[in-house]
């Protein structure tokens, strides 16, 4: 044997001993990362929950809000009809009153709507959720994808695409055109013994 | 010609709080008649529906997103001179130009106030 196909085969034996250690440490880690996996569907639900609680207090600040801003509108109408009828009683000092009350009425009437506009943060803090939650199945994807393949390695069935792996990695790939579903998740995870 | 508030204007969000939002600003400025749509398409079809004086819109919707409702507008003979604002978080350079590109009448980022909604429709019908 020549020197130099002494060296490839050296090399060769080199590499398959370096694949072969990282397959055994991905197969080692797969219950880590299928535990972890597990937790992300409920990652992704705890923020939807996220989005629907501040929906709903926003929707309850907004229902107040409305009612205030209607019975400021009430009273500006009311104490408008008082004044002009103490300026025609020719009581000035007093109508000078109540129209300062006016004013801070239309002032308050003013707060309200910047209160109605700064509640705007919940359609922010909404769209920010969805970006998390297609990040977190995006991510469930992927590490689901590593243990199939590298779980069941003993088999070979994931590299020829048959049996269990080849189905299950069937599932993944169609999972990715949407985010990938509870039911298919909760299905693989049921093949490595998670109930 | 400034903005008449009796017309009729329709305001286009997938959020229910935005469009409450936006409907509560609208009425502070005098437009009592308002109408809503959850997305592009629904939007597509009240406008066809109904005669409104203006939109506003926001941009990231399922179904129909606002760009692309706003294209549909813009290439319909009875619907394009029809002003649209669009109201969205989308606030890169590129979205932007899009929009304007696609014939957008104004454009608001979030979050804004009702000072800024009202100079937007103030400049549209000037």
């Amino acid at each position: 044997m020549h020197n130099h196909e002494y060296k490839l085969y050296e090399e060769l034996g080199a590499l398959a001993r370096f694949v072969d250690n990282a397959k055994n440490a991905i197969s080692t880690a797969s219950p880590q990362i299928m535990s972890s996996s597990a937790q992300l569907p409920t990652a992704a639900s705890h923020l939807s929950d996220l989005s629907k609680i501040t929906e709903d207090g926003t929707l309850e600040v907004m229902r107040l809000t409305e009612m205030m801003q209607d019975n400021h509108g009430q009273i500006a109408k009311d104490l408008s009809a008082v004044v002009e009828v103490l300026r025609a009683m020719d009581c000035v000092a007093l109508a000078g009153r109540l129209g300062n009350v006016t004013s801070v009425l239309a002032q308050d009437g003013k707060y309200l709507t910047e209160i109605m506009t700064a509640l705007s943060f919940q359609d922010l803090v909404a769209q920010r959720v969805k970006k998390l939650v297609a990040i977190l199945d995006e991510v469930q994807g992927k590490l689901m994808e590593l243990v199939v393949v590298f779980g069941l390695q003993g088999s070979c069935e994931a590299a020829s695409g048959k049996g269990t792996a080849g189905h299950l990695l069937k599932q993944l790939e169609e999972s990715k055109t949407t985010a990938m579903k509870q039911k298919v998740a909760d299905d693989i995870l049921a093949q490595f013994g998670f109930k | 010609m400034s903005a008449d508030p009796s017309m009729k204007v329709l305001v286009v969000d997938d959020m229910v709080t935005m469009r409450r939002i936006v409907k509560n600003i609208l009425k502070q400025l005098g437009f009592g008649n308002v109408d809503e749509a959850e997305n592009g398409q629904e939007a597509l079809q009240k406008l066809k529906a109904d005669t409104f004086g203006f939109v506003v819109s926001d941009w990231n919707m399922p179904v129909m997103t606002g760009i692309d409702m706003l294209r549909a507008i813009r290439a319909d003979e009875k619907l394009k001179a029809i002003p649209v604002l669009m109201v969205t978080a989308e606030a890169q350079q590129s979205n932007l130009i899009e929009a304007v590109q696609a014939g957008v009448s104004n454009y608001i980022v979030k979050p804004f106030t009702a000072e800024t909604m009202q100079e937007k429709i103030a400049k549209i019908f000037k």
